[in-house]
């Protein structure tokens, strides 16, 4: 769809909302139909303050290698959600990377892949800081095994950006979900999220909830140090225990 | 004089025999690589042990260990004519040759490694110049060119040699520093990626630069070796020594190099950094690439290529290049694997694998090549050993007498 004004679009994921639930995590991969062990969005168990805003050699390893464990050792314990997907950086290293020009950014800020012009070097894999994108290592495998969700493919200035099953040997990840933003409609993580955490919209309108958020102050990225300016921010959850 | 001629002609019958037996054992090889590439096509990279966390393995490490063995000869070569190395002068045409065969393999090695080979046209139809890989796709053509030519003024007949002497100063020129730009842009590959801390230092150019004039170094003692035991052929003392002298000097330039980083890591003791570096010291669940690089390939060819008692025999020098070789491998693997081993968001689940035969997710990266794996590699080595073989004799053929000294 030809955009008559360029959007800016942007997220913002509240995470004193969050709770955990993986709703968007399933709703993802409802509407992309993504094959079992796929996860464009994932749910990282964290702790307030230790990841979104803070640089990348701030990080510390966690408590444990499970899901849902506070960090911390009692009774000083915290914990906290830390939603992942496709950053959609604004100097995005995959993109940089990415020798055919298969991963590429649009005028709106949303980074695709145009699964006909994927080559499978996966260069972007290795140059992604945030581990969003996932590779077609051979025929998916579907639970159950029909196509579910959007269901056709979708162009974008006549490149493949969505298809319903992508072929072996191309890298996938969010599109924020491109076929439906072109429409008007919020990505599909944005309606399913129970506790409304996700807020979705033009960065360049000013009156715009992900503006003022933006703008209000608090909004963090995740690794900020690195410069890859994403588009999607964090309202980090408030310390309210411990320390 | 014509006594040596029919001592050249005719090959003790025993080389004769295990040479061309060495040639079918090689064909196999190639064979079941190629045989084992089809089973990849049919299946998909599924069949490798990668997944989305070590999403490059042993194919990645081994196209840059092929690069960096293309570098000894060429350099070789290059420096007996721009710094007058009069010792190396016999090995220019050996060191050629192995030069354009290595980047040749190494150029080859890329392709297993794409889940849609049938596009890697598109490299040349769409590049994208702020990608590393598309000048080092260049590079590595460029260089191959460069070396064919090498080797094209080198034999060709009716050219005086004063000519001949001119035109390959002339391309020494240019060979010196697009070998360095080569193992530069490989090593770039890796080096800029801010998601990667280990990988992220400016130090890898020079450490790729001067592993390959290692490995390419240790490369050539052993095709010569080859070529002694099965061509005949013999080199002055001074070669060997020099040769010696030159592979000692860069294992502990490269250690230097390397270790120079593992300090400034385990000073600094910021996790992103060490959480790399503590899998692949002595206790980590990675440290065979560490004794194999440090010790086994290290210290152990540094030794018998400087004390007193061993120096100087080439089969010991054979010996140091061989372990020299495996040094250099375990290198590779360490830089390549080791980058991928823990994301930067090091939190529960981890990443997403892209397979959910064993579980959705991974957290710390953990990678076992499969046979499908093993058997390409295996081909392309022995693609490699072939092409060098079959070149050899092509230039023996051409002027028997002339060939390495």
């Amino acid at each position: 769809m030809a955009q008559e004004t360029p959007k800016r679009w942007a997220m913002v994921i509240d995470q004193e909302r969050c709770i955990g639930c993986w709703t968007c995590a399933v709703g993802c991969k409802e509407i992309n139909n993504e094959p079992i062990g796929f996860w464009w969005n994932r749910i990282l168990t964290s702790a307030p303050g230790e990841v979104s805003g803070e640089p990348s050699d701030a990080l510390t390893p966690p408590a444990s290698d499970n899901i849902d464990v506070p960090h911390g050792s009692f009774p000083q314990l915290q914990l906290e959600y830390l939603p992942v997907a496709c950053q959609h950086c604004d100097d995005a290293p995959c993109v940089r990377v990415c020798p055919v020009g298969a991963t590429f950014a649009r005028d709106d800020g949303t980074v695709l892949i145009d699964y006909e012009r994927c080559i499978g070097c996966r260069y972007c894999i290795a140059a992604c800081p945030y581990g969003v994108r996932i590779f077609n290592w051979g025929d998916a495998e579907r639970s159950p095994d029909f196509t579910v969700g959007y269901g056709r493919d979708y162009r974008s200035d006549g490149r493949l950006v969505f298809t319903p099953d992508r072929p072996t040997g191309v890298v996938e990840k969010c599109t924020f979900c491109v076929e439906r933003i072109d429409q008007g409609e919020q990505p599909f993580c944005v309606v399913v999220c129970p506790t409304g955490a996700r807020v979705f919209g033009d960065l360049d309108e000013p009156g715009s909830p992900v503006s003022q958020l933006v703008e209000s102050g608090g909004a963090t990225q995740l690794l900020p140090d690195l410069g890859t300016d994403p588009r999607v921010y964090y309202l980090p959850a408030e310390n309210e225990g411990g320390k | 004089m014509a006594t040596v001629d029919a001592a050249a002609s005719v090959p003790n019958p025993r080389g004769r025999v295990s040479a061309r037996g060495t040639l079918a054992a090689l064909i196999v090889l190639v064979l079941f690589g190629l045989a084992a590439w089809i089973y990849q096509l049919t299946q998909g990279l599924i069949v490798t042990g990668m997944r989305d966390e070590v999403s490059w393995g042993l194919y990645i490490s081994t196209f840059a260990f092929f690069v960096g063995l293309s570098a000894g000869g060429l350099i070789m070569a290059s420096a007996s004519e721009l710094f007058g190395v009069k010792s190396l002068r016999p090995l220019s045409r050996i060191g050629v040759l192995t030069a354009a065969a290595c980047v040749l393999v190494a150029a080859v090695t890329i392709i297993p490694d794409l889940g849609n080979p049938q596009r890697v046209w598109e490299l040349f139809a769409y590049p994208n110049w702020t990608s590393p890989l598309v000048w080092d796709v260049l590079i590595i053509l460029a260089y191959f060119l460069f070396a064919g030519a090498d080797l094209a003024v080198m034999t060709r007949r009716g050219l005086s040699p004063s000519k001949r002497a001119r035109q390959l100063r002339t391309l020494a020129y240019v060979g010196l520093p697009s070998a360095v730009l080569l193992h530069s842009i490989t090593a770039w590959i890796f080096g800029l990626q801010i998601s990667r801390p280990w990988w992220n230092t400016a130090l890898l150019a020079p450490v790729f630069v001067v592993s390959a004039i290692l490995s390419g170094t240790a490369l050539v003692v052993l095709v010569v070796l080859a070529a002694k035991r099965f061509g005949g052929l013999q080199l002055p003392t001074e070669t060997w020594s020099t040769l010696a002298r030159l592979i000692a000097t860069t294992i502990a330039i490269d250690l230097f190099l390397v270790g120079a980083d593992y300090i400034t890591i385990l000073w600094g003791n910021v996790p992103r950094d060490t959480a790399t570096l503590n899998l692949i010291l002595p206790g980590g669940s990675w440290q065979w690439v560490f004794w194999v690089e440090w010790i086994v390939g290290g210290l152990i060819p540094f030794l018998l290529l400087v004390l007193p008692r061993w120096r100087g025999r080439p089969g010991v020098i054979g010996v140091a290049s061989a372990l020299v070789l495996a040094g250099v491998y375990a290198f590779r693997v360490e830089l390549i694997e080791g980058g991928l081993l823990k994301p930067l968001l090091a939190l529960p689940p981890g990443v997403s694998l892209g397979s959910g035969a064993s579980g959705s997710f991974q957290f710390l990266g953990s990678y076992h090549p499969t046979w499908v794996e093993y058997g390409i590699v295996a081909g392309l080595l022995a693609f490699l050993a072939l092409l060098i073989t079959v070149g050899y004799r092509w230039l023996r053929s051409l002027e028997p007498d002339k060939v390495g000294g």
